[in-house]
């Protein structure tokens, strides 16, 4: 990669994470909840559509175990999800 | 967190904090986006992945999905996998790179490992998630019509004192 500013010339620029970097999690404490995610997307053709409860399941383990900043579901696009459940509960 | 082992802070730490919010005024509106945006359940886009390391750095380091089929306005998750083979501890630091380029407006990263040092003490292997979004607004973009693919590539290097992550902007 050139070190030199190439100006006018049209170049990716990377932009920082949102929310910043996750934290390693060295100890594999969420790994079960990744190999489940992994095993969705395998199952389904990796639609991740098809695969967002385990997404969302793999980042609650996350905050629960301080491997990343707390965040409202909703803000983190499960809120479909979210509104899922609470309908289910309703119907009960 | 802030506690550096390197007398020199390279300057594109200051942009990636932990705690995510690091006074940017970016962040708690790509929340409010996030929260309401609707994705574009029609229009799907096939997300390829990419691992590379510099020369020096001595890790493995792969995705764990070599595609994954999103669609804009919803949030996705992708996994890479490191390991350092090696018996002494490594610090990398990745970078990454998005195909095409004028899609890579439209790739939101909500949060990674990139832009921070990673460490990995000897045989130690981590799963290094990705979570992001294709921005809705990516269908509604005349030039991104053809546009199905979209490549993500990550390149790790080793952090070194005084080593300046070789990206425009950050030196």
């Amino acid at each position: 990669m050139s070190t030199a500013m190439n100006f006018g010339t049209k170049s990716f620029q990377p932009r920082p994470p949102e929310k910043g970097s996750f934290p390693l999690d060295h100890f594999g404490e969420c790994k079960a909840f990744k190999e489940k995610f992994m095993k969705c997307l395998r199952d389904n053709n990796f639609e991740n559509t098809l695969c967002r409860n385990e997404s969302k399941e793999y980042l609650e383990c996350r905050m629960e175990r301080q491997l990343m900043a707390q965040e409202s579901l909703e803000k983190l696009g499960f809120k479909d999800l979210m509104d899922e459940k609470s309908e289910a509960k309703k119907n009960l | 967190m802030i506690g550096a082992s390197y007398a020199a802070v390279p300057l594109y730490r200051l942009y990636c904090q932990t705690t995510g919010l690091g006074g940017s005024p970016v962040a708690g509106h790509a929340s409010d986006q996030i929260e309401t945006m609707v994705p574009v359940k029609d229009r799907i886009i096939k997300v390829t992945f990419n691992a590379d390391v510099h020369a020096s750095l001595h890790w493995n380091f792969r995705p764990q999905q070599t595609e994954i089929y999103v669609v804009p306005g919803e949030t996705a998750l992708a996994f890479y996998k490191a390991k350092n083979p090696t018996d002494k501890p490594v610090i990398g630091i990745s970078t990454y790179n998005v195909v095409p380029f004028e899609a890579g407006q439209y790739f939101n990263k909500i949060q990674c490992f990139c832009f921070e040092e990673q460490r990995l003490n000897p045989q130690e292997e981590v799963d290094m998630p990705v979570f992001f979004f294709i921005d809705p607004e990516f269908a509604e973009d005349p030039k991104m019509a053809k546009v199905d693919v979209i490549t993500l590539s990550y390149t790790f290097f080793e952090a070194k004192e005084g080593h300046k992550l070789p990206v425009p902007g950050y030196n």
